[in-house]
């Protein structure tokens, strides 16, 4: 600190103010690579976009390399000349830099969160599917019954909404546990959130369990690996919108055969197409 | 602490997505910026007001600017003569009708595609309209700022269009000679008022030398424009997913879903969060599932031609008077026209 009380703080700041560019730059540039190379841009947006953010990463490198080398070569020549286009600008000197740097820096050293029942039920579980978003863009009654994915029985579902149709076919599904206060005790929801953009717009999709005990065994959030009948129930609730209805109404139910506690897998989203 | 968790992966979602958009920006407007000549430019505009309006709101797909970049640039403009309708135009249009503003809203909104086509025919509309409205004004000097006035009344009792041919013709005639306002610089010497815009607006020409220049100039004004509006961006995101996060559903859901009270609500929204319009697509998308389609298309209209930034950003061209009345014009259109589509769609 003495060094630059010494040394004209103001003046030497200037100095400093690219350098920190520079790095806020390179650090943006680490971060996006860094989440290419983990698997973690997926927990992020959808993959259309993965390789839009590698090119990103690459350009900021290098836009951040001269950035420093013209940087460097300035410190050596020790003047301030350098000349832009008129530019206003908004923050105090080091602000934009020093934001684009802390925020680089807790990405790196915070992980991305896989959302949880929490989210789900506060994104509006409760709240109606945007029919537009699940459109069965390919109806494929050939795949079995049983390799069906739960988002895949979620569009099948959308697009032929009889639940008679399904009486007695066998499913196989993964999912995360929701529970909700609108279900009977030995129900619970088995749900997956699809991102269509990015994390901001993952909506949760679902159906539910019905299970052979009671959801206190299954706690919200465990992933579950359910083999199961589908059945045809009465139930309050509408699956569609997940909301009580005021009578009951037929609806498609997993009649869980097994349930296997699985670990949160790599992939634990769904994407729009 | 897990919602604070949550809130964060939701920032950095929104970061990561806008970024590239971001840059591809800040790259094409940097570039275009060195390489098109303004004046040229402004010499193929057309004279009557309403196409002037149009041809000013057009421009944007020339310099894909956001909000930020597009006040210096209309600065220039009006200082090399362009007239003050497609100014205006160019000035409210630009940072929604331009190439990666089109394709991020795309992104974002891919399954409602009437989205981007409502969102650049109401910009346009709302732009032209105001573009017009102020050529009637035939004294443009009112509602510029000192500086800036006295530099179109110059340019206005000029013949036509002179600054070609008038420029060359001078550099024969001594200075004390010519007619005009001159200031003095540091070292004394007379300097031309209207030499001075053109100096700051014009770049060296191309050639080899000029290379490494010219490259040092692209990379400084990528870096200046990356910090602003990667600030602002990253202040906008947390808003956004705090927003998302922290605030109950009820709140939102009520605000949300009324006609008029979400366009209100999303306006004053736009107008507070100063989000850039390349990427302020994916902050609407956030409020998609609460708000409706009305609202969230007044965001998208009004966020990139009025908030808070901007009218930073205008008090170095206008009157605040001016502003105001812009203010108010760009608000009102924009209710009525998305409260228009609220109704009809």
């Amino acid at each position: 600190m003495t060094l630059f009380s010494k040394l004209q703080p103001a003046r030497k700041l200037k100095f400093i103010w690219p350098g920190l560019d520079a790095l806020a730059i390179l650090a943006w540039g680490a971060l996006l690579l860094r989440y290419w190379l983990n698997g973690q841009l997926k927990l992020l947006i959808h993959p259309n976009y993965f390789g839009l953010v590698l090119i990103t990463s690459i350009i900021l490198f290098l836009l951040g390399s001269l950035k420093g080398w013209l940087w460097f070569k300035q410190l050596r020549k020790q003047s301030i000349d350098s000349e832009t286009v008129q530019h206003i600008t908004l923050f105090p000197p080091g602000w934009g830099s020093s934001l684009l740097v802390i925020t680089a820096i807790a990405g790196l050293f915070i992980p991305p969160t896989v959302f949880s029942s929490q989210v789900a039920l506060q994104r509006g579980i409760s709240e109606s599917l945007p029919v537009t978003q699940i459109q069965a863009e390919a109806f494929r009654g050939t795949v079995k019954p049983e390799d069906r994915t739960l988002i895949e029985w979620i569009r099948t579902l959308n697009a032929y909404p009889e639940p008679d149709a399904y009486n007695g076919q066998k499913a196989k599904v993964t999912g995360f546990v929701v529970h909700s206060p609108i279900l009977p005790k030995n129900y619970i929801f088995l749900s997956r959130f699809i991102l269509t953009c990015c994390a901001v717009d993952a909506y949760p999709v679902g159906l539910p369990v019905k299970l052979e005990g009671d959801q206190k065994d299954y706690p919200p959030d465990i992933w579950l690996e359910v083999e199961a009948e589908m059945i045809t129930e009465t139930l309050a609730v509408d699956t569609q919108t997940m909301q009580k209805t005021p009578t009951q109404k037929r609806q498609l139910v997993l009649d869980a055969k097994s349930v296997k506690t699985i670990p949160t897998p790599a992939d634990p989203y769904g994407y729009a197409q | 602490m897990n919602q604070l968790h949550n809130a964060f992966t939701l920032f950095l979602s929104l970061l990561v997505e806008a970024f590239p958009f971001l840059l591809l920006g800040v790259l094409l407007s940097s570039a275009l910026l060195l390489f098109i000549d303004e004046r040229k430019l402004i010499l193929t505009l057309p004279k009557n007001p309403f196409l002037a309006a149009l041809a000013g709101s057009l421009i944007g797909f020339l310099f894909p600017v956001c909000e930020c970049g597009n006040v210096p640039v209309a600065r220039r403009f009006l200082m090399q003569g362009l007239p003050t309708s497609a100014a205006i135009g160019f000035l409210l249009a630009a940072p929604t009708i331009n190439p990666i503003v089109v394709w991020s809203t795309w992104v974002a909104f891919r399954d409602q595609p009437e989205i981007v086509v409502f969102r650049v025919l109401f910009s346009l509309t709302i732009a032209i309209t105001i573009g017009c409205i102020f050529s009637v004004q035939k004294d443009p000097t009112h509602l510029l700022q000192p500086f800036l006035a006295q530099r179109v009344s110059m340019l206005l009792s000029q013949p036509k269009w002179p600054r070609s041919s008038s420029k060359h013709s001078n550099q024969d005639v001594p200075v004390l000679l010519q007619s005009g306002t001159f200031l003095l610089n540091k070292s004394g010497t007379p300097l031309r008022l209207e030499g001075m815009a053109d100096a700051t607006a014009t770049l060296p020409s191309i050639g080899s030398r000029e290379f490494y220049r010219r490259l040092n100039i692209f990379i400084e004004n990528v870096v200046n424009e990356l910090r602003e509006l990667g600030g602002m961006l990253i202040l906008g995101s947390a808003i956004a997913a705090s927003l998302q996060v922290f605030v109950p559903r009820e709140i939102v859901l009520n605000l949300g879903q009324g006609t008029i009270s979400s366009i209100m609500a999303m306006m004053l929204l736009a107008g507070v969060v100063s989000i850039c319009s390349t990427v302020d697509s994916f902050f609407a998308l956030s409020f998609a599932s609460t708000f409706t389609t009305s609202s969230l298309l007044a965001f998208l209209v009004f966020g990139p031609m009025i908030d808070i930034k901007s009218v930073g950003l205008m008090l170095s061209i206008f009157r605040p008077r001016m502003i105001v009345y812009l203010f108010a014009l760009a608000a009102q259109l924009t209710f009525i026209l998305t409260l228009c589509h609220s109704y009809f769609f």
